[in-house]
């Protein structure tokens, strides 16, 4: 009982670690990399005995110290509780959802079978859609709590925007549940496992190549980000529903947007792209379909499984990095006529399509 | 006159389904540019070849024109001594009144000199009227241009401050003086 509770605690830790680091790292990547997108140097001034390490000094230490210690200024009128709480709840169902997406295969200690998956639930899918769905909340409560004209239009927009997308995101992930059978994240990454002829991994793109498109951009959108950026619109409403929040209540709504990132990048490899799934490796080692065959410990082949699956959410997160630093703001009507109009029929047939496809398979 | 008409080909509304299409097509090419300036200046820095245009200000500095106008300063000469003999035309041509002026007489070969020579650079405005005014070549507007302060008694630069040596100004200010206002001192 006690080594289960150990167990749990660590693969929980391992993971928070995983999210808060991601979300850190990821500033920098948006940093620096809309500064090369854009010509420019970046962040690079902040140093420690000289060393700058390419703003990274700058994103990860002088950052979160200047927020931490900057006045949290709570403007006269605003609800004083919920205004507190709204960042709290922007940022814990972010972190939260993570839980249920796998990193890894089972780990064998001894005869003790850990499964790489921080908690086990087996509707992990549902649990996900749930949580992204409370997400709304922060921003609706920061808007309204805030007493301010902007924030209250920010909220309103995000709300708006956040309930429209989340129907095409479940029927795009209704269309992948439905392909897999499973609502288990763990047994949909499994599923995964298998060559195409020996040579293809059988990865989720290649059977929803629809559903992938649909849950990238509506992941996009449900993480507030430009294109999708309309409940800042920083250039319209200031800064949206955060625009009475300072100090360490801003701090925790930047990085709501970087976990979440970070979370839409987890679902998509997870559905997508084979989870932790590396190709050619099987649980003794690599075999390759033309002969070869690279034996390797139990462990080794666990860490590169991780490692395959970090490297892979790392990819997606720079993929939104870059799609946020290359599209403008959508106008306000074409986010509505995009979501209802493109992507909800899209997704309606995608999901037509494939029962229908199913249906046929089994008879 | 007859009137001209002209069929605009205007291209499909957005939300045609060629519209979309071609709406996806903008976003990967936009996609595209955006990685390839993303490659090219990660590329930069990592051979040590920036191929961002930055000039990180206090570490580079770029070269300025000759014609270029900064902070008016005074000519120190090789002995230490400043040029100005205090005749006040600067004082007199300046339209802001920045410069105050006090003359005093010594043995040297040049007889007069500034005991004080303040210039108000919160009031300056960089127009290069003393220069032009000096007959000694004294006052110059050099390429210097830090001259932030954190009090207004700050902005008062005194004499010992203004002082610029000869050999910075004969690279930098001197040859668009010469070649503008053909002053004496270049004879």
């Amino acid at each position: 009982m006690l080594t289960v509770v150990v167990v749990s605690v660590i693969k929980a830790l391992i993971v928070i670690g995983m999210v808060l680091n991601l979300a850190g790292i990821l500033g920098w990547v948006e940093r620096k990399g809309s500064a090369l997108i854009q010509d420019r140097i970046g962040a690079n001034r902040a140093a420690i005995f000289g060393f700058a390490g390419a703003g990274l000094v700058n994103t990860l230490l002088a950052d979160p110290i200047k927020f931490l210690t900057k006045e949290d200024v709570i403007p006269r009128g605003v609800d004083r509780l919920l205004h507190t709480l709204a960042p709290c709840v922007a940022l814990f169902p972010a972190i939260v959802a993570f839980a249920a997406v796998p990193f890894g295969d089972r780990l064998r200690i001894g005869d003790m079978v850990v499964n790489l998956q921080a908690v086990e639930i087996d509707v992990g899918v549902l649990f996900l859609l749930a949580m992204t769905s409370l997400g709304v909340y922060g921003v609706v409560l920061g808007g309204w709590a805030s007493n301010n004209r902007l924030s209250l239009l920010g909220g309103i927009r995000g709300s708006a925007q956040m309930i429209s997308y989340e129907l095409a995101m479940g029927l795009a992930v209704v269309a992948v549940v439905l392909t897999y059978g499973s609502l288990d994240f763990q047994e949909i990454v499994r599923r995964q496992g298998h060559m195409i002829g020996g040579w293809i991994p059988a990865w989720g793109i290649l059977y929803q190549p629809l559903a992938f498109l649909l849950l990238l951009i509506a992941g996009i959108a449900e993480t507030k980000r430009a294109p999708f950026d309309l409940p800042e619109g920083e250039s319209e409403i200031v800064s949206g529903y955060f625009t009475e929040y300072s100090g360490i209540k801003y701090l925790m709504f930047f990085m709501t947007d970087f976990v979440e990132i970070a979370v839409v990048s987890a679902v998509v490899t997870t559905f997508f792209f084979g989870g932790w799934q590396v190709p050619f490796l099987a649980s003794e080692g690599f075999v390759f379909p033309w002969g070869w065959s690279v034996p390797l410990p139990h462990v080794v082949v666990v860490l590169l499984q991780v490692a395959a699956y970090m490297v892979k959410v790392f990819i997606f997160c720079c993929l939104q990095v870059l799609v946020r630093w290359t599209m403008p703001r959508l106008r306000y009507d074409q986010l509505m006529w995009f979501g209802w109009k493109v992507m909800l029929p899209l997704g309606l047939a995608n999901l037509v399509v494939t029962a229908l496809v199913l249906l046929w398979i089994q008879g | 006159m007859a009137t001209r008409t002209v069929t605009v080909q205007r291209p499909a509304p957005m939300d045609a389904p060629q519209g979309v299409v071609r709406s996806g097509a903008a976003v990967l090419k936009g996609m595209w540019i955006a990685s390839r300036h993303f490659w090219r200046n990660f590329w930069g820095f990592v051979r040590g070849k920036p191929t961002v245009f930055t000039v990180q200000y206090p570490e580079e500095r770029l070269q300025q024109p000759p014609a270029f106008r900064g902070m008016p300063v005074l000519v120190q000469m090789e002995n230490g001594k400043e040029r100005c003999v205090a005749c006040g035309l600067c004082e007199w041509a300046c339209p802001t009144d920045c410069i105050t002026i006090y003359p005093a007489e010594t043995d040297d070969e040049i007889e007069r000199y500034p005991r004080v020579f303040d210039i108000d650079m919160s009031r300056c405005m960089f127009c290069g009227l003393c220069e032009e005014a000096c007959p000694e070549e004294a006052i110059v507007m050099s390429h210097r241009v830090e001259i932030a302060a954190f009090s207004r008694r700050g902005t008062v630069w005194h004499k010992e401050d203004l002082l610029v040596p000869l050999r910075e100004l004969e690279t930098t200010r001197f040859p668009h003086i010469r070649r503008t206002y053909e002053s004496p001192a270049a004879e």
